[in-house]
């Protein structure tokens, strides 16, 4: 070192051009990446299997696509709408109301938990009046797994909602955590988005490719 | 390193704290999944574990990342030049010189093949001639690579004069002499030393060798009256007279080193003129 | 060897000897289970990588023995039917990913001059996770109900198709430990490869652009990516098997409408991506070492970057020639059978680049630049008969036999696995402080050599003469026996090379020459640390202008960043 001649040297780069995107957000956005292949795989299992069923009940006996209060199209408005309500409560924590966070958190805590509900009363419906389950055909297997994957990962989302709803009732959250809660957001909308796809292709695609 | 910007003292770079808890929620994960196999009493007790895991990781980044100060450890020796022992690339072109610099023209690879063929050519006419007293033998026994029925021939049609014969047998060994003589010239700059011996005795003998593993299949005429050793000494003279040319012929510098406005033919001022300086 | 690094000697043996004391065995232990370190869990990756190559390697061993003669007794059926499906899967699984992973996590950070990686607790519970995974996939050797009652482990091949999956034809829990083991390892793995991807993009020192990274790193990028795109379909594809054998789903049962093809689709979907993400470390342990012992920087660094990405892209859409010999449509085989051909361009290309690297240059023939020269030959053999099985009607005469085998053994082994024994004797000195045996090192090559080509080379031949693969016996009318004794003799030799290797390993790191900070003269970061490297990495953060800031370190008359 001593025998280089710090002349020679051009002018230190400055900041990296990467600053923009902290770690978590790498992280976060990438764990969706995956996420996403790994229920691209499921429902492109499903899509391979639509209309190749051999076995009754079909879809189109079971499913009911209705705005009736929990059915599935009153389900997914509530679960849509929290993406919205999430997103208003980021806000609000980075404008340092933590008031208004923790009620439209709270708001999204409990649009997730209809949403469960619902979906906990549709199966219940059709495993004990349709006497549909996973082994009992092609759309069982599909269906359940597909939207059963989805389920578990409101499940784990609103597990996460509920703990953080807590702390911040205790006070333990402040608008200097806003990063991290901001990253939780990002999971919520990515359960929220998919849950679109899965609704079109499992309620309304493949409701009606089969004859 | 040598920029002072960013010293920073030892005692002030943080680093996370050892814990275990990474370690603990992957074992209760995988029991709890084992538990699937084995009985559902691990799987509960896997859970209470990954349990346990996951609150005390919370803990560890939780409101903050817990962090220790670094250990100070040896410093690590000055970079210096070092001259020793290990050799250098030093050429005149600096050590970033795309290698090879100079290479033989592609028109002595070209001429070079060209006249190891008409040897080549000689020498196998000439064995003809002398073992079977016909000029045409080798000349068909050439072609019967692209015509089949040569294969079906007899000895006596095969020493016989065969219009079609005579093109064909020219033609390949014109465009085989050609490409061979080609790659010569590309390959053998970049060999580091003994090019003439590559070029007249390897070469031709893994030649040979390749024809021997497929002749058969590529030319049936050819291997029913092949005479190997002949056949090796044919190529040898290709070898020879090839590489011979392309060595004695004056090496052109590539351009690779030049700029590129340079290589386009672009008349520009500012720039470096590799070529015209050699 | 000529090495400058003795007059560092003296300022390295005070501080890190055994004179200061070693700790206590539990204390030892205890630092080794809690650390986040990445070096330390990079170690462990590769400690317990090496470990499983010799289980695997022994389970090879075995087969060869049961084949070397027609009509051997040494296995039963079964017992051979365990031993390729357990072979494949821990060499696939538990050798190349985390000896792959376990590199990246020493020298990413070291290479773009980081502290650590982006999650060092999550790195830490990828490497739990691969650990506990491998442990849970041979604990089925006791845990794993078989028919009889027995103990058993998986015996459905590496690539476990279905319906041989299905619970009506496997029974017992032997393939749920098989989706298990690899369905939890390969959690850990994704983490990790987010954990590579989060690090390279928003970790690296000032000046280091993308274009400055060292190829290591650039090729590691791409390999995180095909991890991130390619394990979870696995995974997905793995809980569709385990809701049949377990709920009794119909995914993969015909019975009941459902389609084995779609099991191949999907697998093969993971599992091709799955083979570049194991060869491309191999490339980025050559595309280091290359450069240094031929004393010239590597040739066509942009176009490297380009045909690693490019290999990374062409790599998710060529999983059906795997399948070729299933009956697809003719349109289907002829669109695959282009896309496989079209790897052959990138990797074309980066076979030139480090050919054109080593002309003209100071060739050094040290171990690792030996181990570099054997990967470039026998992965070129490897590629070449890869080229052949692209093709449709060739893949139909010698799909599943032994030349398949040949074939993906020259890739595999005598592509990455070389890779891995040059990138160990390269790094060696730089994770622990001292050299390996060069001696050792160069007898281990050539006896490799010899075993290894023998080995395979001999599995072509055999392969062509119709042997297929996964058999356990067979007789001595159908001319196999040559070529399947000379297969057996080279194992021989390869057990004595990996010998000289355990032997090298374990004497160097108690009693290796010390090799101070930079043995090789080498031109990227992580030589400008002490070796092993302090907790923190760097005292300093370092600021780089070139490629190769060591370079300009050294050569400050004529540093790189003029050129670049």
């Amino acid at each position: 070192m001593s025998t280089a001649p710090m002349t020679a040297y051009p002018t230190p780069p400055e900041a990296l051009p990467q600053d923009g995107m902290s770690n978590g957000k790498f992280g976060i956005g990438l764990m969706i990446v995956s996420e996403i292949t790994f229920f691209g795989t499921l429902i492109a299992a499903y899509v391979f299997y639509i209309g190749r069923d051999i076995n009754p009940p079909y879809p189109q006996d079971v499913l009911e696509v209705s705005i009736a209060p929990f059915k599935v199209l009153f389900n997914s408005v509530f679960l849509l709408i929290s993406s919205v309500w999430i997103w208003l409560a980021v806000r609000a924590m980075r404008k340092g109301r933590m008031g208004a966070f923790i009620f439209w958190w709270a708001l999204t805590v409990v649009c997730g938990a209809e949403f469960l509900v619902g979906t906990g009363m549709e199966w219940y419906d059709m495993i004990v009046n349709d006497g549909v389950w996973i082994g009992t055909n092609l759309f069982g297997s599909g269906f359940y797994t597909v939207v059963g994957f989805h389920a578990f990962h409101v499940t784990m989302g609103l597990i996460v909602l509920t703990l953080i709803l807590i702390l911040a009732l205790l006070g333990h959250v402040t608008p200097r955590n806003v990063e991290k809660i901001d990253l939780v957001s990002w999971y919520w909308h990515f359960v929220d988005g998919i849950w679109i796809v899965v609704f079109s292709v499992v309620y309304i695609f493949g409701n009606q490719a089969i004859t | 390193m040598t920029e002072p910007t960013h010293t920073k003292n030892i005692r002030e770079i943080e680093l996370p704290q050892p814990t275990a808890s990474p370690m603990v929620t992957a074992f209760g994960f995988t029991l709890m999944v084992a538990g699937i196999v084995t009985n559902w009493i691990v799987a509960i007790v896997g859970c209470v574990i990954m349990f346990v895991g996951i609150v005390k990781w919370f803990g560890q980044s939780n409101p903050e990342s817990k962090e220790m100060p670094a250990v100070p450890a040896p410093k690590p020796t000055p970079i210096v030049p070092r001259v020793d022992g290990v050799a250098h690339l030093i050429s005149d072109s600096g050590h970033r010189a795309r290698l090879p610099l100079a290479i033989h023209p592609y028109s002595a690879g070209i001429v070079g093949g060209l006249l190891g063929g008409v040897v080549m050519a000689l020498v196998a006419v000439g064995w003809s001639l002398a073992m079977h007293g016909s000029l045409w033998y080798t000349v068909n026994l050439l072609a019967g690579c692209m015509l089949s029925d040569f294969a079906e021939q007899t000895t006596e049609q095969l020493y016989a004069f065969q219009t079609a014969g005579i093109i064909v047998g020219v033609m390949i060994q014109l465009v085989m002499s050609v490409s061979v003589g080609l790659l010569y010239g590309v390959v053998m700059p970049l060999l580091p030393r003994l090019h003439l011996l590559f070029a007249a005795i390897l070469i031709p003998l893994m030649w040979s060798g390749l024809t021997w593993a497929s002749i058969s299949v590529i030319n049936p005429a050819l291997s029913e009256h092949i005479n190997w050793l002949w056949f090796v000494i044919s190529q040898i003279s290709f070898g020879i007279v090839t590489g011979w040319w392309i060595i004695r012929s004056e090496k052109v510098s590539t351009m690779q080193n030049w700029h590129y406005l340079e290589r386009m033919g672009i008349d520009s001022p500012g720039v470096r003129k590799m070529g015209e300086a050699e | 060897m000529r090495l400058a690094g003795d007059s560092e000697v003296s300022t390295l043996e005070t501080p890190i000897g055994p004179a200061t004391g070693r700790p206590p065995f539990l204390s030892q232990l205890h630092e080794w289970v809690t650390t986040v370190d990445h070096k330390k869990l990079g170690s462990m990756y590769v400690v317990c990588g090496i470990i499983y190559m010799i289980i695997a390697g022994l389970e090879a061993s075995m087969m060869r023995w049961q084949l070397a003669w027609p009509g051997q007794t040494v296995l039963t059926p079964e017992e051979f039917n365990r031993l390729f499906t357990m072979h494949g899967t821990t060499m696939v699984f538990f050798v190349g990913m985390p000896i792959l992973l376990g590199s990246a996590n020493i020298m990413i950070p070291l290479m773009i001059g980081a502290r650590d990686l982006a999650f060092p607790r999550l790195n830490a519970f990828g490497f739990w996770l691969f650990l506990f995974g491998s442990i849970l996939l041979y604990f089925s050797y006791f845990g794993g109900q078989g028919l009889y009652g027995m103990g058993s482990a998986p015996d459905v091949g590496w690539f476990a198709y279905a319906p041989l999956t299905e619970r009506t034809y496997s029974r017992g829990h032997s393939t749920d430990y098989w989706i298990l083991g690899i369905f939890v390892a390969g959690i850990g793995s994704t983490a990790t490869g987010i954990n590579f991807i989060a690090t390279i993009l928003g970790m690296r020192c000032r000046g280091m652009t993308l274009m400055k990274m060292p190829l290591f790193v650039w090729i590691m990028l791409v390999d995180a990516i095909l991890i991130v795109i390619a394990l979870p379909p696995l995974a997905a594809a793995q809980i569709m098997l385990l809701f049949d054998r377990l709920l009794g789903a119909h995914f993969f049962d015909a019975q009941a409408g459902g389609s084995a093809l779609l099991w191949q689709n999907l697998f093969w979907f993971f599992g091709h991506p799955e083979v570049y993400i194991l060869i491309l470390p191999a490339f980025a342990y050559v595309t280091e070492i290359i450069p240094v012992f031929s004393r010239k920087v590597i040739f066509g660094y942009p176009l490297m970057v380009a045909a690693t990405v490019a290999i990374g892209f062409i790599s998710l859409g060529v999983w059906v020639h795997h399948m070729f010999s299933v009956g697809l449509s003719p349109l289907i085989n002829a669109i695959f059978m282009a896309s496989t051909m079209l790897v052959g361009v990138p990797t074309g290309i980066k076979m030139f680049n480090w050919t054109a690297t080593m002309i003209g240059g100071k060739i050094r023939f040290d171990t690792p630049m030996l181990f570099s020269i054997g990967f470039l030959c026998q992965f070129l053999m490897g590629g070449l008969t890869g080229i052949f099985l692209a093709t449709v009607p060739f893949d139909w005469q010698v799909s599943d036999s032994y030349f398949v085998v040949g074939h993906f053994h020259y890739v595999l082994f005598g592509g990455l696995i070389f890779g891995i024994l040059a990138a160990t004797f390269y790094w060696y000195p730089k994770v622990t402080g001292r050299m390996m045996s060069e001696t050792l090192g160069k007898w281990q090559f050539w006896l490799l050599i010899i075993g290894f080509n023998m080995t395979f080379g001999a599995m072509h031949v055999s392969g062509l003469l119709g042997m297929p693969r996964r058999i356990y016996t067979y007789q001595t009318e159908r001319g196999w026996d040559l070529w399947n004794l000379l297969t057996s003799i080279g194992v021989i030799f390869q057990i004595a090379a990996f010998t000289l290797f355990a032997i090298n390993l374990l004497h160097s790191a108690f009693k290796g020459r010390r090799a101070g900070d930079d043995p090789w003269d080498a031109w990227t970061l992580e030589w400008s640390t002490t070796s092993p490297p302090p907790a923190h990495n760097f005292d300093e953060d370092p600021v780089v202008y070139s490629r190769r800031p060591l370079w300009d370190l050294k050569h400050p008359e004529d540093p790189d960043w003029k050129y670049e």
